[in-house]
């Protein structure tokens, strides 16, 4: 454990000394969050305000594109060597993949936690008190994305590519699931196809928590995030090789 | 001598491609052994299954007489590794760093504190204990990189070619640390493609090419191997040329080799020869410009084993 908890820290001190990490998951958000707000002000009137949607579907895409945070904090090329010598020590095969799924969760967590407390005093609709909800929501998604980032290295055993693949999957599914726009209104294809993305199911779900303050669909994202993410990192005790490293 | 690491029948292949033909060796106790052979001979695809990174497709690898594939966790506690490639964080300081990587073994406390400390000014690099990474020179990183796998007192370090790019100073100051390494009792695998290196640091060599090891000794005895022949290199003026066939009348003569006006001669040593090969160029109608004789070195064993240079 205690050798697990040196390489953790190694990799969360990594990852928040990255200033594009840390730019990407805060400033870009927030900055996406006002052009789209601005631009799409006119098509959302009642309800659910332009800022209040594009701040929950961009806080959810930013959640899956932590992928690419764990896939950055893995084969990164200059951490990717001094990882090796992790692989040459005693510590065995979990803590390097597991550290890093760990660190990059912890990373994107605390970060769209910390978004999250910053939209409330920017007159973003959260629940008020129901921001616990999110909050607690968000964690197993966060970490089934890093798992998924991970999974992807393991399989690929490169960094550019697993972030390639997984950026063009994030986008499409950002895309089908609304995060962009609302699909609900293109047609009945276009709407069922939205209804194939998970972006969409967590906006419902986000949604429903904010807006109606309906909690059950707490439990199934909690349950489902959680098996996924168990899942994903059995797919990478799996699939890990050591000498994908080299 | 104790015998450390034994290896036996180690084999390698990427797909079609035998990387290792069934190679064994041992690693003395105390030894710096140095694996010597140019670049895709199989050095660190040898080292890397070692360390346990790479699977091997057959063979045997034994630690204190223990397999290592049972006891894999307390085998990578005894080895410290330096790395071809600089294995650090730019980002962080040479102490950070050093005290990360000895973490790993397990250190904690003030041992951890006294390891760090020590490797630091083992490596001369105390007095930049604060400064990043991505400040030092290139030389000093690779000290660091030494620093980094010896912290921690590991029984046998496993250098991989830890000189590459880096300048004469710097060079030495490593061989010198190795030497120390031993001296203070630790075990050396040190591959290397660069001769002066394994002329100055050696207690045995294992010369290695196309996956197979072709000679092993002291360079005492891999040079007393050749030293039955000497060597000679005949240049002519131009325009002369000898037909290599009639040296071979000459008594001794083992080899020649004769183009472009040079000729190499391979003689038997003891056999006084050299006027008989001159009369028989001059006889030829030819002149000499230049006449030199070659002593044994791990140049000429190496050329001799593998019929090319070593950073062919």
């Amino acid at each position: 454990m205690y050798r697990f908890w040196q390489i953790f820290k190694m990799d969360l001190g990594n990852n928040f000394k990255n200033p594009i990490l840390i730019n990407y998951n805060t400033v870009f958000a927030i900055a996406m969050i006002l052009i789209m707000g601005y631009l799409s002000s006119g098509n959302y009137t009642n309800g659910i305000d332009s800022y209040n949607y594009y701040a929950v579907a961009f806080l959810i895409f930013g959640m899956l594109e932590g992928a690419m945070t764990a896939t950055n904090c893995f084969m990164e090329r200059d951490i990717k060597k001094p990882n090796l010598r992790i692989l040459y020590s005693p510590c065995g095969r979990f803590p390097v993949y597991f550290s890093k799924i760990a660190a990059s969760f912890v990373f994107d967590y605390v970060l769209h936690a910390a978004l999250c407390f910053v939209f409330v005093p920017m007159g973003i609709n959260l629940g008020g008190w129901n921001l616990g909800w999110l909050l607690l929501m968000m964690a197993p998604v966060e970490f089934a994305s890093a798992a998924l980032g991970v999974l992807f290295c393991c399989i690929f055993h490169c960094e550019e590519t697993a972030s390639s693949i997984l950026s063009l999957f994030v986008s499409i599914f950002a895309f089908l699931g609304g995060a962009f726009f609302s699909l609900d209104g293109m047609g009945a294809a276009l709407a069922f196809a939205s209804r194939l993305s998970p972006v969409k199911w967590l906006i419902d779900a986000f949604f429903a928590v904010i807006y109606d303050g309906n909690l059950s669909v707490v439990a199934p994202v909690l349950l489902i995030s959680t098996a996924v993410g168990a899942l994903l990192t059995f797919g990478c005790a799996k699939t890990f090789r050591t000498e994908d490293y080299l | 001598m104790e015998n450390l690491l034994e290896v036996q029948q180690l084999s390698k292949n990427f797909k079609e491609n035998c990387v290792l033909d069934h190679i064994s060796f041992h690693v003395g106790k105390g030894e710096i052994l140095c694996l010597l052979g140019p670049n895709g001979a199989g050095k660190s695809t040898t080292i890397n299954i070692l360390l346990g990174l790479l699977r091997r497709d057959g063979g045997i690898i034994s630690y204190n007489g223990k397999k290592i594939d049972r006891n894999l966790r307390s085998y990578k506690q005894k080895l410290g590794v330096v790395p071809q490639d600089l294995a650090l964080y730019e980002e962080l300081s040479a102490e950070r760093n050093a005290r990360f990587f000895t973490a790993l073994y397990g250190l904690r406390g003030a041992k951890l504190d006294a390891a760090v400390e020590e490797a630091l000014t083992f490596a001369g690099l105390a007095d930049r204990r604060n400064d990043k990474v991505k400040t030092f020179s290139g030389g000093m990183k690779r000290r660091l990189n030494i620093a980094c796998a010896i912290a921690h007192h590991p029984e046998l370090v496993v250098m991989d070619e830890p000189t590459v790019g880096i300048d004469p100073q710097s060079r030495n100051h490593i061989l010198t640390s190795i030497k120390k390494l031993q001296q203070n009792g630790m075990t050396v695998l040190y591959t290397t493609h660069y001769m002066e290196e394994v002329e100055e640091i050696s207690s045995r060599i294992i010369i290695i090419d196309h996956g197979r090891i072709i000679a092993e000794g002291t360079k005492e005895k891999l040079k007393e191997d050749i030293q039955s022949e000497k060597r000679y290199h005949i240049e002519l003026e131009e325009g002369c040329s000898v037909p290599a066939e009639g040296f071979y009348a000459v008594e001794g003569v083992r080899e020649v080799k004769s183009a472009g006006g040079h000729i190499d001669i391979v003689s038997v040593r003891g056999v006084e020869n050299l006027d008989r090969i001159i009369s028989l160029i001059s006889d030829g109608g030819a002149h000499i410009r230049n006449i030199s004789s070659e002593e044994a070195s791990l140049e000429t064993v190496f050329l001799k084993l593998t019929g090319r240079k070593l950073r062919d």
